[in-house]
Order: structure tokens, then C-alpha cells, then sequence
């Protein structure tokens, strides 16, 4: 009972018109983003055109939801109250095969064996009715 | 391309500043009265002569322009102020620069009023801080859904990916913090003065890893203020002008990113060999990173003294930490570095206690601080602004 009352207090995404699809995907399971139909670049964050050749033709492309640690950090301190029983927690910076990073968070690792070019994929948590986050997890390396 | 005719020929006249501690009790705006009129005092310009103004960060944490200016009564023909954010300083003293120059106003005062610890704690990256809800995310990187909070936390990202990538370390990047101290340690305003050495850096605790406490700037209150005018006015000014020699602007793009130059592959950059050839604020200036005599940088987290020396030369990429050691960036070495102890020990008035410092360091007024011979001094920060000043 306490677990259905349990409410999800930590910050959700800032949604907008440009990254709703975005999100919607994400919903569905799928990790997507902006794909130019012109040069084929894939960018993120959502943008009204491609940085590249600025067409305003592009397609949400699936991608392989595959990538690699660039960077991390370990939260020692609680910006916000909902995060104060989960420090020491991690940010990881994702390489995603396809060349953008976003920022999310590695499950299913201890802190400390975090690794630079780690190879992770992509886990769908749904942490609310509406929003689902893509986090990550390590994959062996192949 | 830099604008050559404006070698010289502004300069800064007046500086100024309040007192600077934690938990003053006074408002902004009661702080930016105390460094505008000092800095006017300093100057010799009376109150009438100041007719324009730049304020750097003003509301919540700062006093906006529009209020300074009622409430102390100034009769301003420009002014102008920046987004809440520490990048802008030299980007105001530039912008006060044109305005003279092009005559839309004599002179102009550039400052910051801040109010940090009078503000509840969440402010920076926390539940009342609306960076990360900004459409495309923080400016520092934020993505608060993942708990990816404070410009604190953008600038660990980038001392990972460093260290990474140029296989170095925390007890390396030590030596930044612990040289400003000792600087500060000298000088009467700043607010922290106890030396410390690399292993009490290494104790101190982790507030977002692998950034230690120590690597972290102050949280305080307090202002300060430079009055800049046309070189031609300021020689029949009270005291010698601080020639604005040489600048360039603030960078923006994908391959920029506030704590980090291009090429080091954070966020949405790409991975590159960064080089940073002649800057254009050197070739305006008619000088290189061999004729500055003492460096100031926006040292709101130590890793950003590391970015800054390689963004504009003083070293290459992953040079930094081994520039760093052995006193070459403190006063008597062969690049002093933040000799007021900058944002990590002076105090957090957005790097302008900075600019008050290398006015006083080009008069010769720096006391047991000051730089022999100092002729050609700095301020470059890791994203890419930079003024070269002269005496
Ligand atoms: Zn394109």
C-alpha cells in the first residue's frame, strides 16, 4: 500500500514542443532523437533544426540505446531533499553509439568501479505514470 | 577579429568594493553603495560625472542596475546588466568599454552586489534554482532529472573527463587551491587566510567527486565596483589609468561549454587536440602569454585555473597540472596566479574582486602581495573571454 501511495518527489524533465517527442519515445521504450534527412547527423538536445546544415527536415530516429561512459560524478551532497537517502549517488555522462551524450544515471554498479569508456545500455525506468527516464546499466563489452 | 583602435583607449579610472564576509546582514544594494562610492572616491569623478553603469548577476542573489541607480540617486544616460551568472565580468567592463568609446555615456560604472549567504541554501542548484528547467538544460550542464544539479557539479564533469584524459589526478589540481590561500593568507580583505596543504585538500570532504570541498569557491556577500572612461580623460584623473589593452568576447556554441575550451569532449563537443594559437585579445594587446606578469582567473572551482592556462597558451593541453607545481603560480614564481586569493579564498564577488586586485597590483598598491615589476596582467577564464590591462 505504501508502495502505490508512494508519490515521486524528485525533479522531473522541463518538457517542451521541441522535446516532447523526445519523451513520448521514451514512454514507449525507445531511446529516439533528431536524425537530419539531409547530412544524417543525430543531435542532442532537441533542436528546431540541424546544428549542422540548419534543414528543418529530420526524422526521430530509433537508436541502438548502446554507449559508452565519458565522464561521471558522484553526488556527495543533496541539492534537493528528494535526493538526500540516495547520496553517494552518480551522474554519468553516455556516449551513445551514435554520438550524442546525455546525462543520466548507471544502475546495478557500485560507485567506484565506474570507468571511463565503460560500456553501458539503456534501461527504462518509469518513474511516474507520465515520465519515463532513460537510465543505464553496464553490458559487457563486445 | 579583434579591433585594434581600441587598444588603450579606454581605461579604468576608480575601484572599489564593500567589505567582504559571510552572513553580512545587508542588503545588495547597501553593499553596491559602499563600492561605488569608494571606487568614486578612488577615481576623483564626482557623483554627477557617472553617467553610466553595468551590473554584473543582479537579482535574486544581486542588486539589478535599475534600483542601484534610483536609490543612490545616479543620473545614468546607459546602463545595462547581465544574466545572473559569474561569466559575464569581463564581458560588462568590454560592453562599458564600447559605450564610452562610442559616447553613449563618460563614464560608466561595472559591478557585482551579491548576497549569497543571505539566501536560503537550495538557491544554486536546488529546488528553487531554475537552471535545469531551462529549455536544452542548465547552463553548467544541469539535467536536475537525474540529479544533476549546481554549476559545481559541470565543472566535476569536466575534472573527470580531464583527469581521464590526461591521466592526472585530484592531488595534482591541489596545488591551485592551496597557492591562492597562501595568497589570501596575505591579504587583509579575504575572508579565508589559513594556509592548508595538499593533504588537508585531499582530507577535505567530497561535495560532488572528484571535487573536494576545498576546490570549491566561498559563499559570501559583498561588492565591488571599477569605473572606466576614455584613456584621454582618464590622464587628467586622480589616480594612474589601467589601460584596457586588448579583449575578446565570450564564446558560445556547440563546441563551447562553460567549464571546458573545445575539443575536450564534454557534453556535445568534439574530441580534439585543442590549440590555442595567438588569441585575438593578445594580438590586440601586441603582447603573448610570455609578456603577462600575472594571470587572473574565474576560479569558482579550482579545475577551471587548469582550463584556463591551456585555453589561452600558457601551456598545452594536459600541461596544466605539472605548470601548476613547485610555486610557479604564486607570487614570486614565474606566473602568479589569483594574487588576491580569487574566488577560492578572497571572496565570491564574481571574479570582480578580481579586476579591484589588478588595478591595485598595476598601481603598485598590493602590498605584501604585490607582483615585482607588474606591468601586463590577465584576466582570461577557462570559457574564453579575456581582458589584457597595462599600466
Ligand atoms: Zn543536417
Amino acid at each position: 500500500m505504501a508502495e502505490s501511495e508512494s508519490r515521486y518527489l524528485k525533479p522531473l524533465p522541463a518538457i517542451s514542443s521541441l522535446n516532447q517527442p523526445y519523451w513520448d519515445a521514451l514512454k514507449r521504450r525507445e531511446l529516439r532523437m533528431q536524425q537530419c534527412d539531409g547530412c544524417g547527423r543525430i543531435w542532442y538536445p532537441p533542436s528546431p533544426l540541424c546544428p549542422g546544415c540548419w534543414s528543418r527536415k529530420f526524422t526521430w530516429t530509433l537508436l541502438s540505446g548502446r554507449g559508452r561512459v565519458n565522464s561521471w560524478v558522484v553526488f556527495h551532497q543533496a541539492y534537493f531533499h528528494s535526493y538526500e537517502n540516495d547520496i553517494p549517488y552518480n551522474v554519468v555522462e553516455v556516449e551513445l553509439d551514435e554520438g550524442p551524450r546525455i546525462l543520466s544515471n548507471l544502475l546495478d554498479v557500485a560507485n567506484h568501479d565506474i570507468r571511463a569508456r565503460m560500456p553501458v545500455e539503456v534501461y527504462f525506468d518509469d518513474v511516474t505514470d507520465e515520465i519515463t527516464l532513460a537510465k543505464f546499466k553496464p553490458r559487457a563489452s563486445e | 577579429m579583434a579591433n585594434f583602435d581600441l587598444k588603450d583607449r579606454t581605461a579604468i579610472v576608480g575601484v572599489g568594493n564593500s567589505q567582504y564576509g559571510r552572513r553580512l546582514m545587508r542588503s545588495p544594494i547597501d553593499l553596491a553603495a559602499d563600492a561605488i562610492a569608494n571606487a568614486l572616491d578612488d577615481s576623483g569623478l564626482s557623483r554627477d560625472e557617472l553617467d553610466g553603469m553595468i551590473v554584473s548577476f543582479g537579482s535574486p542573489i544581486g542588486a539589478d542596475a535599475d534600483a542601484i541607480a534610483q536609490l543612490l540617486g545616479l543620473k545614468l544616460r546607459t546602463y545595462n546588466q547581465t544574466w545572473a551568472h559569474g561569466r559575464f565580468t569581463a564581458s560588462c567592463i568590454q560592453w562599458a568599454a564600447m559605450i564610452v568609446n562610442a559616447g553613449m555615456a563618460d563614464a560608466v560604472a561595472c559591478l557585482a552586489s551579491v548576497s549569497f549567504s543571505g539566501m536560503r541554501r537550495p538557491m544554486m542548484g536546488g529546488a528553487s534554482d531554475r537552471e535545469g528547467a531551462r529549455e536544452a538544460g542548465g547552463g553548467h550542464g544541469e539535467d536536475p532529472a537525474y540529479g544533476m544539479t549546481s554549476p559545481g557539479a559541470g565543472a566535476a564533469l569536466v575534472a573527470r573527463r580531464y583527469f581521464d584524459r590526461y591521466g592526472t589526478n585530484s592531488r595534482a589540481l591541489a596545488s591551485v587551491p592551496v597557492a591562492f590561500r597562501k595568497h589570501a593568507s596575505m591579504n587583509p580583505a579575504a575572508i579565508m587566510r589559513e594556509p592548508f596543504d595538499v593533504e588537508e585538500h585531499q582530507q577535505s570532504r567530497y561535495v560532488c567527486e572528484p571535487l573536494h570541498l576545498l576546490d570549491y569557491c566561498l559563499i559570501n556577500d559583498g561588492a565591488a565596483c571599477v569605473i572606466v572612461t576614455t584613456s584621454e580623460r582618464a590622464r587628467d584623473l586622480k589616480q594612474p589609468p589601467v589601460y584596457i589593452s586588448g579583449m575578446q568576447g565570450l564564446p558560445g556554441g556547440s563546441e563551447e561549454f562553460i567549464w571546458a575550451y573545445p575539443g575536450l569532449g564534454v557534453v556535445q563537443q568534439s574530441v580534439f587536440e585543442y590549440e590555442a594559437g595567438l588569441q585575438p585579445v593578445y594580438k590586440m594587446a601586441g603582447v603573448t602569454p610570455k609578456d603577462i606578469d600575472a594571470l587572473f582567473t574565474y576560479d569558482a572551482f579550482s579545475i577551471l585555473a587548469w582550463i584556463a592556462l591551456e585555453r589561452f597558451g600558457f601551456c598545452k593541453p594536459g600541461e596544466a597540472p605539472s605548470f601548476t607545481q613547485n610555486g610557479r603560480i604564486e607570487i614570486g614564481g614565474e606566473l602568479p596566479i589569483n594574487t588576491n586569493g580569487g574566488l577560492l579564498s578572497e571572496a565570491h564577488i564574481m571574479g570582480w574582486n578580481h579586476q579591484v586586485e589588478i588595478v591595485r597590483q598595476l598601481r603598485g598598491e598590493a602590498g605584501l602581495r604585490q607582483v615585482t615589476n607588474a606591468e601586463v596582467i590577465q584576466w582570461a577564464n577557462a570559457y574564453g573571454d579575456s581582458i589584457i590591462y597595462r599600466k
